[in-house]
C-alpha cells in the first residue's frame, strides 16, 4: 500500500468524522464572555528581551552573591581555566534562558529545558575533569556540603525570581517551566561557586558544584509539578 | 473568582429565539464553567478544515489584542469549528468537545498578550487547545476514580460511526497509534496543518514531527494491509 493510499483513506475517514454542528448560542456565549472582559493588552516582550532578562538575572545574582561571600575562587583559577569556565557558564545559561523563554508562550518552538539540563549536568563535569586534578575523597562530604548549601542559597532566590519573570507570559506546563528555571538557577549557583570557592579538587567541583545544578533543576521540576497538580486539583474540586 | 452574566437576548441576531440570561463562571485560572443549552440555531461544522487565509487570522488576532470587538467575534466564528473538530476526533475528549472548545477560548483570552504579530495563529491556538485537552483528560481520569454511579445513566448520542468494510473509521485507525503519533496525524490530516505548524503547536522540531508521521504511516499501512488481506481471505 502506497503512502498516497493511506493519505486518501485517512482523508476519507477524517471527512466522515465530522462533529455535530455547533450551537449558535454556545458561540455567542463565548463571544459575549470574552467581549465583556475585553481590554487592550500589551504584547509580551520579544523573546530576545525576555532572554536578556533571564541572563541578567543569572549574572547579577551570581556576581552579587560571590562578591558578598568573597571572590576567592576566581583568584586561584589559572587564566585558561577562567577563559574556559566562565564563557561555558554563559553559554549554558543562554540555553537555559532560551528554554525559559520558550515556556512563556504557546507554540514558541521546540522545548529546550531537557537539553539545557543534560548539557549542564554532563558538559561541566567533562570540562572540570579536563581542567582540574585531584580525586582524593578525604573530607569530600565535609568540604562539599557547605558549597552545596551556598549554591542552593543562591539558586533558590534565582529560581523564584525566574518564576516571577515566567509569570509574565502564559506558562502551560509548569513542570517544564520549573525544570528550565531550576536549571538556570542552578547555573547561577554554580557560577557563584566558581567565583567564590577556592577548592579546585576535581572531585569536589564535579560532585558538589555541578550537584547544585542537578539539585536545583530537580527542585524546579518538583515545584512546577506541584503547581500543576494543585491547579488540576482545584479544577477537579470544581468538577465534583 | 469572577462571575460573568450576559443577557443573551441583547445579542441575539434577528431570527434567533431570545433566551434568558446565561451565566459563565471564570476563576483565577481562567477555567470556565458554562451551562450549555444545546437547542437553538447551529453553526455548521465543515467536514474539511476551514483554512481561513492565515493573514486574515493574524489580523484578527492583532485586533483581539487591541480590544477590537468585531475582530474577536469574527475570530471566534472562524476558529471555533476547527477547535471543535480537533477535540471531536479525539475519542478521549469527544464527549467534552464543546466544553473544551469553550475552555480553550477562555485560555486564549488569558494568553492573548503572548501572541506575537506576524507569527502563525493556528499553531498558537492549537498549542493551547492541546494543553486544554491534556488537562481535561487528567482531570476526567481523577474525577472518575472518585465518582460512584448511583443510577443507570441515560444513553447519550454516540459519535457518528461510519464503519464499512472498505472505509475504516477514523477512531479505529487512530486507536492503532501511540498518543504522540495520533496527535501528529490529527493535526496534519484533520486540522490540515503543515509540518512546521504542527511542530510549533507540539513544541517539537519539524524533524520529530516528520518522524512521527512516517512511523504512523508505516503502522497504518500495516493495519490497512492486514485489513485488506483479511477481506480478500
Amino acid at each position: 500500500m502506497k503512502p498516497e493510499e493511506v493519505d486518501r483513506i485517512l482523508a476519507q475517514a477524517a471527512h466522515r468524522a465530522a462533529p455535530p454542528d455547533i450551537s449558535r448560542r454556545v458561540i455567542e456565549r463565548v463571544e459575549n464572555v470574552l467581549v465583556s472582559d475585553l481590554r487592550p493588552v500589551r504584547p509580551l516582550a520579544p523573546p530576545w528581551a525576555s532572554g536578556t532578562a533571564f541572563l541578567i538575572l543569572f549574572a547579577a545574582v551570581a556576581a552579587a552573591a560571590a562578591a558578598a561571600l568573597g571572590l576567592h575562587g576566581v583568584a586561584v583559577l589559572a587564566g585558561e581555566q577562567r577563559a574556559l569556565i566562565f564563557p561555558s557558564l554563559l553559554l549554558a545559561a543562554l540555553l537555559a534562558a532560551a528554554a525559559c523563554v520558550r515556556q512563556m508562550r504557546p507554540a514558541a518552538g521546540a522545548s529546550l529545558e531537557t537539553m539545557a539540563l543534560v548539557v549542564s549536568a554532563l558538559g561541566f563535569p567533562a570540562l572540570f575533569w579536563l581542567l582540574f586534578r585531584g580525586y582524593d575523597t578525604g573530607n569530600l562530604v565535609s568540604e562539599g556540603v557547605p558549597c552545596l548549601i551556598a549554591g542552593m542559597s543562591v539558586a533558590i532566590p534565582t529560581g523564584i525570581l525566574a518564576a516571577l519573570v515566567l509569570r509574565r507570559g502564559f506558562v502551560m506546563d509548569w513542570s517544564r517551566a520549573g525544570l528550565a528555571a531550576g536549571t538556570l538557577a542552578g547555573l547561577a549557583g554554580l557560577a557563584m561557586l566558581e567565583l567564590h570557592c577556592p577548592n579546585l579538587k576535581a572531585i569536589h567541583v564535579i560532585v558538589w558544584h555541578v550537584g547544585v545544578v542537578v539539585f536545583s533543576a530537580a527542585l524546579g521540576l518538583a515545584t512546577g509539578s506541584a503547581a500543576d497538580r494543585l491547579r488540576r486539583r482545584k479544577a477537579i474540586r470544581r468538577a465534583i | 473568582m469572577k462571575v460573568f452574566s450576559c443577557r443573551r437576548d441583547l445579542f441575539s441576531p434577528e431570527g434567533f429565539a431570545p433566551v434568558a440570561s446565561a451565566a459563565g463562571i471564570m476563576d483565577s485560572d481562567g477555567l470556565f464553567a458554562l451551562l450549555p443549552p444545546r437547542e437553538g440555531p447551529v453553526m455548521p461544522v465543515r467536514s474539511t478544515p476551514d483554512r481561513t487565509p492565515l493573514l486574515e487570522l493574524e489580523l484578527l488576532m492583532s485586533g483581539y489584542q487591541q480590544a477590537d470587538e468585531e475582530a474577536v467575534r469574527t475570530l471566534i466564528e472562524k476558529v471555533s469549528p476547527l477547535l471543535l473538530r480537533y477535540f471531536w476526533v479525539q475519542a478521549a475528549n469527544r464527549r467534552f468537545a464543546e466544553d473544551l472548545m469553550q475552555e480553550t477560548w477562555m485560555r486564549i483570552h488569558r494568553a492573548r498578550h503572548t501572541y506575537r504579530r506576524g507569527e502563525p495563529v493556528l499553531p498558537w491556538i492549537l498549542a493551547i487547545a492541546r494543553h486544554t485537552g491534556v488537562d481535561n483528560y487528567r482531570k476526567v481520569r481523577r474525577v472518575e476514580v472518585r465518582e460512584t454511579q448511583v443510577d443507570i445513566l441515560p444513553e447519550t448520542a454516540a459519535a457518528a460511526q461510519h464503519f464499512t468494510r472498505d472505509a475504516p473509521d477514523l477512531d479505529m485507525l487512530l486507536a492503532e497509534l501511540p498518543p504522540s503519533q495520533r496527535e501528529v496525524i490529527v493535526m496534519l490530516k484533520v486540522s490540515g496543518m503543515s509540518i512546521d505548524e504542527v511542530a510549533r503547536a507540539t513544541s517539537s522540531s519539524a524533524g520529530s514531527v516528520k518522524q512521527k508521521a512516517h512511523r504512523a504511516y508505516t503502522k497504518l499501512r500495516e493495519v490497512l494491509s492486514g485489513r485488506g488481506g483479511a477481506h480478500e481471505a
